[in-house]
């Protein structure tokens, strides 16, 4: 019992990961998935898919041979077909995505109607933040990283990437009167001028927090700019966008703490920024809704150039 | 201190505590080692709603506000010992500023920065190891060159 309980201890998710499918499965103890459940571009899928279909061959061919310590015979597909008609979890109630769904498919996904409405939904609608943290009165949502220009890039299902200006960016920028998104095609660079925003006949540019081909644009905005400002993390997306080297671009995005430890630092940054005139330091405060509107006098563009690093 | 009228903001129905701060840089005595200001008004600075108190960084002058360290202002019934800790934990702190401090990442030292009052409530009435060799040493420092009678820490 003891023994047991120490193994599972050490197969604990981290919040904010997920299992892989072959995890779920219990084809392998151990695998938290990397590639956002999009199996068809997964290089950990493509290894174990080709060291299942090896081991089957050689379990033919030689019945007698000693099987070594890591023995594939079955994939997670077929260890979940062994499984009763009803635990057979749709991958959508894997990743959380639906509560519950059992497959009524054989795992062919490609073919089921269900994933391809989920495909369609999924890109439309922003799913809702679970948690969300505080960091100075800014809000921070969690299972999202974040660039030093303060937009946001959320990797969802598919292996596409939402993004989104930041509650610091919205707040700094102020109420938006336009925002102009990238067409649809268009190919975005982490680091580079990606959208750019309005307010009064300001006009402000924004970088991309990584690289690909915009897929899907948030059509919203275009009536409700202020969507951008209210639900920032949610109703408020920019685009989302097929990426080119997500794996890469990440390990240059803030994520968990140190997105918290970056925004408490440009928090501090603002602030002096703001406060020029005498070299004080203020304790207490959440930020005012409309940073900009407080900036009487001082140079929005100036403001926005040094946070948004444009 | 008296009722800083001449700080009041219309917009806002409240106090900036820069204004009040640049009067008390104004006032401050020429051989004081630190001068605080202490209010009942609800001050704010540029930025930010609200702030409990403000300090000049490696300066002589700070605020603190007692409005929104009182219970009551979060409906809570007057606590005397409470509002007295909040009132230290406040005053200690923007002292730390003047001694040139900055924010700390601990969460229970008292330089940790509160956004909120549960913040102060959170925190300790005392410097964290790192925050009491920095404000030793500057107090030290200070007192050697300016000749204060320095409390013994
Ligand atoms: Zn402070
Ligand atoms: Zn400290």
């Amino acid at each position: 019992m003891v023994s047991k309980d120490k193994r599972e201890s050490m197969k604990i998710v981290p919040p904010g990961k997920k299992k892989c499918v072959w995890m779920e499965a219990g084809v392998v103890s151990y695998k938290l998935c990397d590639n956002n459940y999009d199996c068809s571009t997964c290089v950990y899928d493509h290894a174990m898919q080709v060291k299942v279909a090896r081991q089957k061959e050689s379990v033919v061919v030689a019945a007698s041979i000693d099987t070594p310590a890591d023995k594939f015979t079955a994939t997670w597909v077929d260890k979940m077909m062994q499984l009763p008609a009803s635990q057979r979890k749709c991958r959508y109630m894997i990743t959380g995505e639906v509560a519950r769904k059992i497959c009524p498919n054989a795992y062919e996904c490609g073919s089921c109607s269900f994933d391809q409405m989920m495909q369609e939904r999924l890109q439309v609608e922003a799913l809702p933040v679970h948690a969300r943290s505080d960091v100075g009165g800014f809000d921070l949502a969690e299972g999202v990283y974040y660039h030093e220009g303060h937009t946001w890039a959320k990797p969802e299902y598919g292996g596409r990437v939402r993004v989104g200006l930041d509650d610091f960016a919205q707040r700094l920028l102020g109420r938006l009167s336009r925002i102009e998104l990238p067409n649809i095609g268009h190919e975005v660079k982490q680091g580079e001028v990606g959208f750019q925003v309005r307010k009064n006949g300001q006009a402000a540019q924004v970088l991309s927090p990584i690289d690909g081909i915009v897929s899907h644009i948030n059509n919203e905005l275009l009536d409700q700019p202020e969507l951008a400002n209210e639900f920032p993390y949610e109703k408020g997306w920019l685009f989302i966008i097929e990426p080119t080297k997500l794996r890469k671009n990440l390990k240059s995005l803030f994520y968990g703490e140190e997105a918290s430890k970056y925004l408490s630092e440009e928090r501090e940054k603002l602030f002096s920024l703001a406060n020029e005139d005498l070299r004080i330091a203020a304790d207490g405060g959440v930020s005012v809704d409309d940073i900009s509107g407080e900036l009487k006098g001082k140079n929005w563009a100036k403001f926005v150039k040094t946070f948004l690093k444009t | 201190m008296e009722n800083p009228t001449y700080a009041y903001d219309e917009t806002r129905h409240q106090y900036n505590s820069k204004v009040i701060l640049k009067h008390l840089l104004q006032c401050c005595p020429h051989d004081t080692l630190s001068f605080m200001g202490v209010t009942r008004v609800d001050l704010f600075v540029p930025i930010l709603k609200y702030v409990f108190g403000l300090a000049q960084i490696k300066g002589k002058c700070s605020l603190i506000s007692l409005y929104r360290l009182l219970p009551q202002f979060y409906n809570q019934p007057p606590n005397r010992d409470l509002l007295m800790t909040r009132i230290e934990k406040t005053a200690l702190h923007e002292l730390g500023h003047c001694l040139g401090l900055t924010h700390c990442r601990d969460r229970r030292c008292v330089m940790h920065s509160s956004t909120r009052i549960e913040d102060t409530d959170f925190k300790q009435p005392e410097f964290c190891p790192t925050c009491f060799e920095l404000f030793k040493w500057r107090l030290e420092k200070l007192s050697r060159e300016g000749n204060y009678l320095m409390p013994k820490l």
